[in-house]
């Protein structure tokens, strides 16, 4: 039977995120949860355009 | 012989049975003209997952940058002194920004299904490289020289026993893994680095789904 979302702090090694079968250290559940927050950012963020090459800028002109 | 106005050309003087005119030929051809360092690039390639890849390359540098200087100081150097463990520490830390960007590229890979137009190779060679990198990084941790890599070592010996390469592959052995480390794996993860990159800049970078073909336009 799958238990409910708990941490755990059985010894001084580091707090754990449990759900059933599934445990996962703290330090690694927010290293992936970050890096999934790098991509979400990464296809959202608009892209800054930048200086362009001396050619763009003289073509503006 | 000084070059004048007269002189010939490589491709004029050399025997086209010569092997060095020959790895020219297959050295230049290596890449289209202009591409091996390109300034212009698809307009839809201005976006920030188009980044990580690049970011890849850039860890992976200060990794054997740092990873060299730990080299010339050694077990004890890395050890003790404030120096050494800051680069040990940077050593790290560069090896955890390697991996979460090329995890992160391997994420807008997929999801773009990089392998389109060609370029079922350069998906491959990144999986591979993905594959050599993990090996890498473990006998890293294995090299430590501390009581985490005796215990990863103790841990992983089973499993690797198991499927039997533990004769050619020992993980209790630290010479052996060490010198894995610091020789034949980055010897493998470059060489594999540079036919990934050869790849792209031969293909180009993957359109997104919804990119316009006829898109001439370059940013």
């Amino acid at each position: 039977m799958m238990s409910a979302l708990s941490i755990v702090t059985e010894d001084a090694a580091g707090r754990y995120v449990q759900w059933g079968v599934v445990q996962i250290s703290v330090t690694n559940l927010v290293i992936i949860g970050t890096m999934i927050l790098l991509f979400v950012l990464a296809l959202v963020v608009p892209f800054g355009s930048g200086r362009g090459s001396r050619a763009d800028r003289e073509r503006r002109k | 012989m000084t070059a004048g106005a007269g002189a010939l050309s490589p491709d004029d003087t050399t025997d086209p049975g010569n092997w060095t005119s020959r790895l020219r030929r297959k050295l230049e051809g290596l890449v289209p003209p202009g591409q091996a360092l390109p300034d212009r690039q698809p307009v839809y390639v201005a976006s920030w997952i188009y980044v990580f890849g690049v970011l890849t390359l850039a860890a992976l540098v200060v990794v054997i940058v740092s990873g060299c200087i730990l080299a010339l100081g050694g077990v004890a150097w890395w050890h003790v002194s404030s120096l050494g463990l800051y680069i040990n520490s940077v050593h790290l830390w560069s090896v955890e920004l390697f991996f979460g960007f090329m995890v992160i590229h391997l994420w807008g890979k997929f999801w773009m299904a990089a392998w389109r137009g060609k370029r079922a190779m350069t998906w491959i060679t990144g999986v591979v490289l993905f594959g050599a990198s993990i090996g890498t990084a473990f006998t890293g941790y294995l090299s430590q020289s501390n009581f985490a890599s005796q215990w990863i070592s103790g841990q992983a010996k089973d499993g690797l026993n198991s499927v039997g390469i533990g004769a050619w592959f020992n993980v209790l052995n630290p010479g052996q893994m060490l010198l894995w480390h610091v020789v034949l794996l980055p010897l493998a993860v470059g060489a594999i680095t540079a036919l990934h990159v050869i790849l792209v800049r031969r293909h180009g970078v993957v359109p997104p789904f919804d990119a316009d073909p006829s898109i001439e336009q370059e940013a």
